[in-house]
């Protein structure tokens, strides 16, 4: 190992144009937004300083509360939607079957698909007359249940934590994949020779084993919740009435479409706020669970 | 670190990640990236070359014309005859979703970036950009259209004297749409003259089974500008949103309560199409086209489809027009229909001379008197004071009978985006029944009064 010493420069040579890059598009911005959200501006007339004012009307609008709201209901679903179904499929397929890697494509092909073609697909399922979740409840007999799934402000965020999980559920398969792979088959022999098969084995061998592939993806289904946009703006835009609406799209219409780029600002500085403290929360338990 | 271990499971142990659908993402992934720097770098070389030559100018352009409307059409190819007449002027122009147009045009204006030529609201709209001196006025080419467009075709573009802009169009937002058969089929041989025959004529459609009134709001401005402009000019008369922009009235008062009422009051008799919020405005003329329902508001530009360039000349003839009934002790003129005048292109400051000849020739060219005679041949009404043409269709003069008597305020055009943004989410709480008219009114005024602050 004669190149031993020199270690700690090679890795930071080797990681300059990354670190480079990621100064310019993401602590650069940061920074920007941080300086501009103690303004009033509407990216044209000039600058106004106006203190902590921004974030005082945010904090105190009850319309950004409900999109936090919303975003934790949108973590509550990565959370609880996504990872079970993803580590489901991900052992339904550890397996050899005929025909494996056809099953693996299809049930990761969700990933694949742009989130604008995924809402607009999922939109029309929802649709009240020719949707087809209304038209699979008026064949078994459930007329009553038929409605505007989108439009209801009770089933909105429903509807929309259905297509947000379907859309990435795939993700975290792969993962669950990957580290199911991982686990020594002589694990398996040795706990079927000790009488643990069916649940008892997934309970006690599969799962702990799991455990640290499950806390990393605990932290990207958290990061995840709360960047979702895409999906929601292309479905209902944070409508009606603000019933879907999560903090990047309360962002989005106050800074874009309100030009107020202040106050747009300093909602983002809020978003990241919040990100940092969920996912330094998650930390915390995962710590403890060491 | 744990991240690490992660990535380095995936290469280890999944079949996936070596299949060819990974090797794929990743291989477009890096296209699109290599893609979209050429694409950068090559439009900045064009547009250079276009200044040093000084032979070909390349003018860009946004217009929000995707919809398939027939004036729309016919505004495209205009483009492409003045191209072909000239040679020298190339237009490179990008089709914006009008939902989305706005937003782009003001946040490149923020960012510096704004394109040669762009489609520029009125009025309102066009304060932050004069705020900002961004735009370049038109005077010097005026006289072109002297006699043929009057003062107030005019005014809307018009800032402190300096004409910055010329409409293509007069768009009335609130005209009413109706089936004549159904609306027969239920008692009614002509359209309800009162507000509260309206809402009898609602009950007994809804009891024969038909749904009364067909909205798309799911891009929220439908029912702010087609229904709230038409209706509150009805209660609370022309001249109320001045007044609550000067403070001299407020949205809490009892005649703008009753008009934010009326879509409770059709709410709860389910007058509307379930799925109101979610349908889209191409959707909701499609939906009454359908015959699904009896009545739809909207534009007085989607005359052509529904009536005009519509093939089946019965199903034409059928549908009627009207405007928003009187209300009882209304203080508007119910005759009055909400008009806005349209498409009026503006012109960047930063213009080079040579890139500002070529712009001005276009708009010579582009706003000639046949384009009013050829908008109103195909059915469209134009704020122009051109000959009618002779294959003026029934329809269009029908329009313009009933748009005569003057103009009623269109909420968005003298409303500040964030009222528009209450008023909108406002009215669907309202339809969603989450919020009641007062509430609502309630909002309103206080987005008023922090935004004047």
């Amino acid at each position: 190992m004669h190149g031993l010493k020199r270690t700690g420069w090679t890795v930071f040579f080797g990681m300059l144009p990354a670190l480079l890059i990621y100064t310019g598009i993401a602590l650069v911005p940061i920074g920007m937004s941080l300086y501009y959200s103690f303004f009033s501006w509407d990216g044209l007339s000039p600058m106004r300083h106006v203190g902590l004012h921004n974030y005082i009307s945010t904090l105190t609008d009850g319309v950004f509360w409900k999109g936090v709201g919303n975003n934790l209901f949108m973590l509550a679903t990565g959370i609880f939607g996504q990872l079970p179904i993803g580590l489901f499929f991900a052992l339904l397929l550890n397996r050899s079957l005929k025909g494996i890697k056809v099953y693996r494509s299809m049930l990761f092909l969700p990933v694949v698909i742009s989130a604008v073609i995924v809402s607009i697909i999922w939109g029309m399922v929802f649709k009240i007359e020719s949707g087809m979740l209304n038209g699979l409840l008026g064949l078994i007999g459930l007329e009553s249940w038929q409605q505007d799934w989108l439009g209801s402000p009770k089933l909105g965020m429903l509807s929309v934590s259905i297509t947000y999980i379907w859309q990435n559920y795939g993700f975290f398969m792969v993962i669950f994949l990957a580290a199911l792979q991982n686990i020594p088959q002589e694990m398996r022999e040795a706990a079927l020779m000790d009488g643990a098969s069916g649940w008892k084995h997934f309970w006690y061998v599969t799962l702990p084993m799991l455990k640290d592939t499950i806390w990393v993806t605990l932290i990207f289904a958290i990061s995840n919740s709360f960047r979702v946009f895409d999906l929601i703006y292309v479905m209902t835009a944070g409508g009606p009435a603000h019933n879907t609406e999560v903090m990047t799209i309360y962002m989005y219409n106050n800074a874009f479409q309100n030009m107020n780029f202040g106050y747009g600002s300093a909602v983002s500085m809020l978003i990241l706020l919040f990100s940092l403290i969920a996912i330094y929360a998650a930390k915390l338990i995962t710590q403890r669970n060491r | 670190m744990k991240y690490c271990v992660t990535i380095t499971n995936i290469r280890k142990g999944s079949d996936l990640v070596k299949s060819s659908i990974f090797k794929t993402v990743l291989i477009a992934a890096s296209a699109a990236l290599l893609l979209s720097g050429c694409g950068g770098a090559t439009g900045g070389e064009g547009n250079r070359q276009g200044n040093e030559k000084k032979e070909t100018v390349t003018l860009t352009m946004e217009y929000n014309w995707s919809s398939p409307n027939a004036d729309n059409l016919y505004y495209k190819e205009r483009i492409k005859q003045f191209e072909e007449q000239n040679p020298d002027i190339n237009i490179e122009a990008q089709d914006i979703p009008s939902a989305q147009y706005r937003t782009k045009l003001r946040t490149e204006a923020a960012g510096n970036s704004m394109p040669d030529m762009f489609i520029l609201f009125p009025a309102v709209e066009m304060e932050p950009y004069i705020a900002a001196d961004v735009l370049m006025p038109i005077d010097e080419i005026m006289d072109e259209w002297k006699g043929i467009l009057p003062p107030q075709a005019l005014a809307g573009f018009n800032v402190n004297g300096k004409q910055y802009a010329i409409p293509t169009k007069m768009t009335f937002v609130d005209i009413i749409y109706y089936h004549k058969d159904l609306l027969e089929s239920v008692g009614y041989k002509e359209f309800p003259a009162t507000y509260s025959e309206f809402l009898e004529m609602a009950k007994k459609l809804k009891a024969a089974g038909i749904t009364p009134i067909v909205m798309g709001n799911k891009n929220r401005w439908p029912m702010q500008s087609s229904f709230i402009s038409a209706v509150g000019d009805r209660f609370a008369g022309s001249d109320f949103l001045q007044k609550v922009i000067q403070g001299e009235a407020k949205f809490t008062d009892p005649d703008y309560v009753n008009a934010l009422n009326t879509v409770s009051e059709l709410v709860n008799l389910e007058a509307f199409n379930a799925d109101i919020n979610t349908m889209d405005e191409v959707q909701q003329q499609d939906y009454f086209l359908q015959k699904k329902a009896a009545i739809t508001i909207t534009s007085s530009t989607i005359d052509t489809k529904f009536r005009a360039g519509n093939t089946d000349k019965a199903a034409a003839e059928n549908i009627g027009i009207a405007l928003f009934p009187a209300v009882e002790g209304g203080k508007g003129d119910p005759t009055k229909s909400a008009g806005v005048i349209q498409y009026g292109i503006g012109l960047s400051k930063g213009l080079s001379d040579a890139k500002k000849e070529a712009a001005m020739k276009f708009l010579k060219f582009f706003y000639a008197p046949e384009l009013y005679t050829t908008l109103m041949s195909k059915g469209i009404v134009v704020p122009a004071l051109v000959e009618t043409p002779a294959d003026t269709t029934p329809y269009l003069k029908e329009m313009l009978e009933l748009t005569k008597n003057g103009s009623a305020v269109v909420f968005d055009s003298v409303m500040q985006p964030a009222l528009k943004d209450a008023m909108e989410n406002g009215i669907q709480a309202i339809l969603t029944k989450q919020k009641t008219p007062e509430q609502v009114a309630k909002e309103l005024q206080d987005t008023m009064d922090k935004n004047r602050r």
